[in-house]
């Protein structure tokens, strides 16, 4: 008994301690959260160093907190409307919509956001982070799909889908597995670099859905053609049977995005090149969806003026410079793609070349209910069951059915 | 003890008790309807006062000199305001203010400060809800805003729109609301003093027939809620009056109001005329037509609003009614002294277990709670914030989820299915659970009984080999059998080859994709089953079969007779359970199918978990998940009573 009170006098004693020590924490303390591992939040802490370094004398400290990447964005929505949370947090756009619709969660910035600082990105990276017309955070990096190609097989890559279809059937040889392109055609995500190309899209302007289009119907029929006539696609792609397809030398070419670069094989000599144009849409370049990773105000912050300055901080030239460099990331701030050491980078570079074309992914709350509907349209399409046109017909009834249930009027 | 004082004793305190209960309930009720409606009325005036200046703002063209003088003179006319604001988004310019703080070095037109993000931010939501509601065609995001101020007023936005387009607000700070009526305790305390008298008089004519007492104290009970309920719907009709006038007088005073403010922008008149019918609105500027457009009371429309007030308010008193009865049963009937009685003798019992019941009650029981609360509201992504109150849609999601027979079409390339329909879902789900538990019990027992065998040599290698799809995270056994059913690299495609088959695309089609999913799910459910088993078996005592064996019995009759009577008690039980699980094993059908094709092999519990977090519709979802619920209690129920299986553990 005895003993199980000074255990409990000494838990007491510590719990005033770090009570204390909390007190005495410097005047305004920032929490940033972010879903980086490895090199990426080896750099985000160096950037945050030089931060706090900067910042010392106004009394500024920055820190940082991993969060799995998984549980992110539900914390996140779970966490800030009820006071807790973060100042900041970094995260993609997909899900912007969806937490200004619910409210409470993220602070617009466009008050703080003058027209300089908007000119430091890319633009098209500016209206990722944009939604009706309100900037909700800086963009801090892009990720994009390109063409990555294996030099033993490809001494010149194509420059259109005519040198593609020409070259990838020369390399294609069923009886061995081999393929002349293999990328993860059914997958939506992927086919948008087609539907783009054809000027297509999944909701228009005013945020209607507009899966049906014919410039969408045309893309599919396009895919089809070179899975069904020309075959020089893999059956039932996956990213795990297209990066085993690439790194045995078995696939030319894959069209994926940066992350893929981590998963090729040593020994595997590949390059980079843009996605090639679509001769079938008027010579227009593949165009794929842009996903942009911004840094975020939360609605509950404290301090959102000095939070600002940090955003505006990690997403300036030098602490970007860093993030590329050593984070590998491809930054949204044009302006450190003319740092000598990253224009000499040639994977930043030819990122930076195929972002020129790419088309920021919606941020509607909505573009979560076109996921399903559409894997399956591309699925009935490339298996045949339906046409592509009665496929995207069927996924946009869906899809329209499930908005309606959604904005139900007040 | 005689029954006979307690029980009428029993019944008076009941009735005190529910008596001051319902009172006091129905007084709160009361007193908070009228400060809502006081509150209600303060922000119908003020949405009428700042649609007339936005009116004013926009006639005045949003900007200049001349907008300024027209706010002055509209906000110095009305003794009710603190302050008007115009801002413009363009410049982020405070284009005019008659707000105190707003004068000498921070008179308008300015630029906004860095402290007034929020009125910034404020025109831009508006903007952005004007341009939605536009859109969509529909009212869904709030178009003039209200919230209190700081001073206990209430402080009101809305669009200034040019040209029709949103450019800035108009915002606009009341002086304080004036007190809500306090609630009549007086009148509330003499109801309960009458009548507890009243019963307690009938209480000595009637004896101590407990019927009898029960019957007088609900008759007492409910008339005193009876006559509670009138006072409150007087009271509460006698503001709804006074609301309807307070903002007639006020569309007539603001309309005097613009006019003269107008004046100052052109004095010799040549704008286009006011339209004060628009400005008594809802929040989505939506006019409500209570105020005709001469300025007065629209008696039909006014009379309709009452009754509905009516109808509401006598739900709520009805409500503290059964409360208040349903306390007086309690009590009276001597639920409440037995209950006492126990927790007094068992209150060690109760001081141990309260630590788990606790905790039942918070992590299990709450959301438990909240998810039967949800099911009845419309709630989804954009009304998280909104109070249940306003999403609450009743049984809709139960009739429109029960109630949607489309199961099939018949078209002219036969029938085609519709795989959102509860009902295939719910066939879906039964030939998923059927199948693996029949599968999972009769390969278990099958393994058990080879390896109950005696002198099986290396019989502790099968064991662990056995085992070993229950040690494995599912999650991962999921991934690789998914793996296993690809349809060009799979190996269960390269085995069909090999015989020279033809592969199959195992995900395309409804039976295939099914087939895949309790392949996976069937070698994972055989290993509980088997230990289950196993554990039954041996302690079946070798006494019986020798027996057995010594009376001429074949090795069928010894298994029929002994062996299947003997698991019966343990293996029941893991049979329901196991039901449970697969019912519900959202694993693996999300990770190996993931309901393809199109939704086909979806099972309840990954549909509802699509319903909630790919189209966000929290309230069909929890209503969806409600219907599982439904259905697992009553197999259990059902399950429980034909086996009795329970009875004794």
């Amino acid at each position: 008994m005895k003993q199980r009170n000074s255990r409990l006098v000494i838990c007491i004693a510590l719990g005033l301690l770090c009570g204390v020590s909390a007190v005495a924490a410097p005047p305004v303390e920032l929490v940033v959260w972010h879903a980086y591992r490895g090199g990426e939040a080896a750099a985000l802490e160096k950037v945050v160093a030089a931060y706090n370094a900067a910042r010392a004398g106004a009394g500024i400290k920055v820190t940082t907190l991993p969060v799995p990447y998984d549980a992110f964005a539900d914390k996140i929505t779970a966490a800030v409307p009820r006071g807790r949370g973060p100042d900041m947090f970094i995260f993609a756009q997909d899900r912007l919509g969806g937490w200004v619709e619910a409210g409470k969660t993220i602070e617009p910035i466009d008050f703080f956001v003058d027209q300089a600082t908007k000119d430091r990105f890319i633009a098209t990276t500016v209206e990722a982070m944009t939604y009706h017309g309100t900037i909700y955070a800086l963009p801090l990096n892009y990720k994009v799909l390109t063409m990555v190609y294996n030099k033993k097989l490809v001494t010149k890559p194509p420059k259109t889908t005519g040198e593609l279809v020409q070259l990838a059937k020369s390399l294609t040889d069923a009886s061995t597995g081999r393929f002349g392109v293999a990328y993860w055609y059914t997958n939506f995500y992927y086919h948008a670099i087609l539907m783009n190309a054809f000027g297509g899209g999944v909701f228009d302007a005013a945020g209607k859905p507009i899966i049906n289009s014919p410039e969408n119907v045309k893309s599919v029929e396009l895919v089809m053609k070179w899975a069904e006539k020309d075959k020089f696609l893999p059956a039932e792609p996956s990213t795990v049977l297209v990066t085993s397809l690439f790194n045995d030398g078995k696939a030319a070419i894959v069209f994926n995005g940066p992350w893929f670069l981590g998963e090729i094989a040593q020994g595997v000599d590949y390059g980079l090149a843009p996605l090639p144009t679509v001769d079938e849409a008027g010579g227009k370049p593949m165009s794929p969806w842009m996903t942009v990773e911004g840094v975020f105000i939360a609605a509950g912050s404290k301090n959102k003026d000095a939070a600002y300055d940090f955003v505006k901080y990690l997403t300036d030239t030098p602490a970007t410079k860093i993030m590329a460099l050593e984070g590998r990331q491809t930054p949204a701030n044009k302006a450190v793609y003319l740092d000598p050491q990253v224009a000499a980078d040639p994977i930043l570079k030819e990122f930076r070349q195929q972002v020129e074309v790419a088309v920021p992914m919606p941020n509607l709350a909505e573009m979560s209910m076109m996921w399903t509907p559409m894997t399956s349209a591309m699925a009935a399409a490339v298996q045949k069951s339906a046409t592509p046109k009665a496929a995207l017909d069927k996924a946009q009834a869906e899809v329209v059915e499930a908005v309606k249930l959604l904005r139900k009027q007040r | 003890m005689s029954p006979g004082p307690s029980r009428r004793r029993r019944f008076a305190a009941g009735m005190v008790a529910a008596l001051i209960l319902g009172a006091a309930l129905s007084q709160w009720m009361l007193a908070r309807a009228r400060a809502q409606e006081n509150r209600f009325r303060a922000s119908r005036v003020a949405v009428v006062t700042v649609s007339a200046l936005a009116e004013v703002a926009e006639r005045a063209g949003g900007t200049g000199d001349g907008l300024r003088r027209a706010v002055a003179a509209f906000a110095g006319g009305d003794s009710s305001l603190v302050a008007a604001r115009v801002m413009v988004l363009d410049g982020v310019s405070l284009e005019a203010s008659t707000a105190p703080e707003d004068r000498g070095e921070k008179a308008a037109p300015r630029r906004l400060t860095q402290d007034e993000k929020p009125i910034y931010d404020q025109a831009q939501r508006l903007r952005a809800a004007v341009e939605t509601n536009h859109q969509e065609g529909a009212a869904r995001k709030p178009e003039i805003e209200v919230a209190s101020s700081a001073s206990g007023g209430l402080s009101l936005a809305a669009p200034l729109e040019k040209d029709g387009s949103v450019v800035g607000l108009v915002a606009l700070e009341t002086t304080p609301l004036p007190a809500a009526p306090h609630p009549d305790w007086l009148f509330s305390g003499l109801a309960v003093v009458v009548a507890a008298a009243v019963f307690w008089l009938m209480a000595l004519a009637t004896g101590e027939r407990r019927t009898m007492l029960a019957l007088v104290a609900c008759l007492v009970l409910v008339a005193v809620m009876v006559v509670l309920g009138r006072q409150a719907f007087t009271a509460v009709s006698g503001d709804r009056r006074a609301t309807e006038s307070a903002v007639a007088s006020a569309v007539t005073a603001e309309e005097g109001r613009a006019a003269k403010a107008l004046q100052e922008v052109a004095p010799g008149g040549g704008l286009k005329p006011l339209q004060p019918a628009s400005w008594d609105a809802d929040l989505f500027r939506r006019p409500l037509g209570v105020i005709g457009a001469d300025g007065k009371v629209d008696q039909a429309k006014f009379e309709q609003g009452l009754a509905a007030g009516a109808s509401s308010t006598a739900r709520v008193i009805g409500a503290i009614a059964v409360v208040a009865l349903a306390l007086l049963l309690f009590v009276g009937l001597g639920a409440a002294s037995r209950l006492g009685a126990t927790i007094s003798k068992h209150h060690q019992a109760y001081t141990y277990t309260f630590p788990a019941i606790f905790g039942m009650l918070l992590l299990v029981f709450l959301p438990f709670l909240y998810g039967v609360v949800l099911a009845f509201t419309d709630s989804s992504i954009y009304t998280t914030q909104a109070p249940l109150s306003q999403v609450w849609v009743g049984l809709k999601n139960f009739v429109d989820i029960l109630g949607d027979f489309h199961i099939a079409k018949s078209t002219a390339a036969g029938l085609v299915w519709n795989y959102q329909n509860l009902y295939w879902t719910l066939g879906v789900t039964i030939v998923w659970t059927v199948t693996n538990v029949a599968y999972g019990v009769g390969m278990g027992l099958f393994l058990a009984l080879i390896l109950n065998t005696k002198g099986l040599v290396f019989r502790p290698i099968y064991r662990v080999i056995f085992v070993m799809p229950w040690a494995m995270p599912n999650y991962i056994t999921a991934l690789i059998w998914k793996g296993m059913f690809h349809q060009q690299f799979g190996v269960i495609n390269q085995i069909i080859q090999m015989f020279g088959g033809t592969p199959v695309a195992w995900f395309e089609r409804p039976a295939t994709s099914l087939f895949a999913c309790i392949a996976t799910n069937a070698w994972l459910s055989v290993p509980f089953m088997m230990v289950i088993c196993l554990g039954a078996l041996q302690s079946i005592s070798a006494d019986l079969y020798e027996a057995a064996r010594v009376d001429g019995a074949t090795r069928w009759q010894q298994f029929r007779s002994i062996t299947l009577p003997s698991l019966k008690p343990a293996l029941v039980p893991a049979v329901i359970l196991s039901v449970i699980w697969t019912f519900n094993m959202f694993n693996i059908i999300y990770i190996v199918s993931g309901g393809d094709p199109e939704h086909s092999t979806e099972i309840m519990i990954t549909q509802a978990y699509k319903f909630a977090f790919e189209q966000y519709r929290y309230g069909y979802a929890a209503a969806y998940s409600m219907v599982i619920f439904a259905i697992l209690l009553a197999y259990g129920v059902w399950q429980n009573k034909v086996t009795k299986a329970t009875e004794g553990i």
